[in-house]
């Protein structure tokens, strides 16, 4: 296998060069992680929440074929037509045979990131089909023709100034607008067209029950019930991971799911989907896409748990500081860089290195998975794999090399403070030290941790 | 297209690759954090919080008259609630057709006091685009119908409709640099009335 390039690291160092706008990222995010706090912290019972939607989807996961079947079932018997995809093409082209059934050349979508996952709007665009994305910000990255850059906030790596001079091309807005309130009533009255005219509607699925046959999509805006509503047509893409058993799990999930995502108590809209309206036909696509292979890994299953909530991203300090398209892949993040390299691990070899392993993103998640240990093992199987770039290989063997010899250790340390006592430029140089770029290194201690202990020990000890 | 082939291979390598079994919780969900006397209050509050207003009414008589003063009744207007007579709209069998609609007012069934949820299933709402396409939004709810938190509405709803939904406040976004934007492609407004 060829060793894959550092590309987190270099479109990082792009979204890097613009300091004012990396500033201004990384602390709305952080804003957005500390209202989760607040949400969270107004339930005495969070810890044991999250335990217990750990534990469902645990279990879940235990009898995923079982939940997978009673779904289908009752759900055919409430008039949904039910589909199977083995990976992106097949969800694609599954998508597109509806389309061309109904003779429909114009969709709109609500933000799915399971049709991002399977490039869907390119593959229908080429079809000859009109795809709008419906949610603002999804609508707004489309515009630009980029992905989104983040599951829950697709447009958090623009400014309203960028909004204002894409909406003045795109949809007639005064130059130079940047009210969000003027921005947002303009992209109203243009999506509003594009809903009443669409012949098809497509949403993701945040949790399907197997138990009733439904399916609930979360929104705050309203656009997938718009969308569902208006057409003749609904196809609703999921995972095969998003199926929990009973309509009573709900309860759990939807009190974690807006609180870790934006803070909110709840999402404006929790539309539970069980029948098609009279008239209108109903689609359930079911997607493995390397879902069942990362089954298979009792290392990585867990990251099958994941109810898209964002709050790992919101949290992590590389995340917040590269911005979401340096991951390269529809899932940024720290869950993302679980599950990218499930996909393709050659292509994704980097991103579990796009972590400080701080355990943040653990420490939120309100389905518990260990990502960071996750991110961890990866490293572990990318280096076995010899998928690891070699700069980052010589490092990390270093390191071996250096905590299984503890006379080099303390070698090493005396001989790097002495190196940079004498050399501080040379240890600043960003070309040969790649931790000096954007940042000075701090200045060494004039002795170690390790003698200071020693002397501590023989002055007490007298 | 059902294609069975990839539902058996789907299914087969699920079988493969599961862990053990493991138990559910043996009991799911959690008593309500707010008491019964607290449940007007904390859902009025959060009613507020998610963008909407909430107003306590003696009767429909005093729901009526707010909206007469609030909304320009001229303007195609519907209400789905028994007693609460200002319709002059007929819902077409063209969707399209709602588009105008300023204003409808529905009966809400289950509110949830920790975050100001209210449950609307098809029987509520009828036609299913109507909540969501209209302008304005205001639902009529009885104070009997609030419970604590969402397992409790959970237990209390009907989920085997057709369609039902959670609505907690009018639609929002904050896509443009997070500043909080009420009204992108839903109802602008949302007004619940609470009756004894
Ligand atoms: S891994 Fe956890 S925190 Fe991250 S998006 Fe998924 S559920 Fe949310």
């Amino acid at each position: 296998m060829d060793t894959a390039s550092p590309k987190h690291a270099k479109a990082a160092e792009a979204f890097l060069r613009d300091e004012e706008n990396t500033d201004w990222h990384n602390e709305t995010l952080w804003f957005v992680r500390s209202k989760r706090d607040r949400a969270a912290q107004s339930l005495p019972e969070w810890e044991q929440l999250r335990e217990q939607a750990s534990q469902i989807k645990a279990h879940t996961l235990s009898k995923l074929d079982d939940y997978l079947i009673q779904l289908e079932e009752n759900a055919r018997q409430n008039g949904i037509i039910v589909h199977w995809a083995a990976n992106g093409d097949e969800h694609n082209q599954i998508v597109l045979d509806i389309m061309r059934k109904h003779k429909a050349t114009k969709i709109v979508k609500s933000k799915s990131m399971l049709t991002e996952e399977c490039h869907l709007n390119p593959f229908l665009i080429k079809e000859g089909i009109e795809v709008i994305d419906t949610d603002l910000g999804e609508r707004i990255v489309q515009l630009r023709n980029e992905p989104p850059s983040h599951i829950v906030l697709p447009a958090i790596h623009l400014k309203k100034k960028h909004i204002g001079d894409l909406f003045h091309i795109h949809l007639g807005t005064e130059a130079g607008a940047t009210d969000p309130q003027y921005l947002t009533e303009a992209a109203r009255i243009h999506l509003r067209q594009k809903f009443l005219l669409a012949d098809v509607a497509i949403t993701g699925v945040n949790f399907a029950i197997a138990e009733t046959g439904g399916f609930v999509v979360c929104t705050n805006e309203g656009n997938a019930d718009l969308g569902a509503h208006l057409a003749k047509v609904h196809i609703a893409c999921m995972g095969i991971e998003k199926v929990i058993p009973q309509a009573e799990h709900l309860g759990v999930f939807l009190r974690l799911l807006a609180r870790s995502a934006t803070g909110q108590a709840v999402t404006t809209y929790s539309s539970h989907f069980r029948k098609p309206a009279p008239g209108q036909e109903m689609h359930l696509v079911l997607v493995d896409n390397g879902r069942t292979r990362q089954l298979a890994s009792p290392d990585f299953r867990n990251s099958l748990k994941c109810i898209r909530c964002g709050a790992c991203m919101n949290t992590c300090p590389v995340y917040r500081r590269s911005g979401g398209h340096s991951y390269h892949t529809a899932v940024a993040g720290p869950i993302g860089s679980i599950l990218a390299p499930n996909i393709d691990m050659k292509e994704y070899a980097d991103l579990p290195f796009a972590s400080t392993l701080c355990g943040s993103c653990t420490n939120v998640c309100p389905v518990k998975i260990d990502i960071h240990q996750q991110l961890y093992k990866w490293r572990q199987v990318l280096g076995e794999a010899g998928a690891v770039e070699s700069t980052k290989k010589v490092g990390m063997t270093g390191m071996d090399v250096l905590f299984s010899h503890p006379w080099l250790y303390r070698f090493a340390g005396r001989a790097g403070r002495w190196f940079m006592q004498k050399f501080p430029s040379l240890a600043n140089k960003p070309g040969l030290n790649p931790w000096a770029i954007h940042r000075d290194m701090p200045k060494p201690p004039e002795q170690s941790f390790r003698d200071w202990y020693a002397q501590q020990n023989q002055k007490t000890n007298g | 297209m059902a294609n069975p082939t990839t539902r058996e291979t789907i299914l087969a390598a699920i079988g493969r690759g599961k862990p053990d079994l493991l138990p559910l919780p043996e009991t799911i969900g959690f008593p309500p954090n707010i008491s019964v006397d607290n449940l007007v209050d904390s859902f009025m509050k959060m009613v507020q919080t998610n963008g909407g207003q909430a107003i306590r009414v003696p009767s429909l008589v005093e729901a009526s008259a707010f909206l007469a003063e609030e909304y320009d009744l001229t303007l195609p207007i519907l209400s789905r609630v028994p007693g609460l007579d200002i319709s002059n709209f007929t819902p077409q069998e063209d969707l399209r057709l709602l588009d105008d609609l300023h204003l409808i007012v529905l009966q809400g069934i289950v509110g949830v006091a920790e975050n100001a949820a209210i449950w609307l299933d098809e029987t509520a709402i009828g036609i299913r685009a109507m909540p969501f396409i209209t302008l304005n939004l205001s639902i009529v709810l009885s104070e009997k119908n609030l419970v604590g938190n969402m397992h409790e509405a959970y237990r209390l709803i009907d989920t085997s409709t057709g369609f039902g939904t959670f609505i907690a406040g009018p639609s929002k976004t904050a896509d443009i640099e997070q500043s909080l934007v009420i009204g992108a492609h839903g109802s602008k407004t949302l007004t619940v009335f609470l009756l004894p």
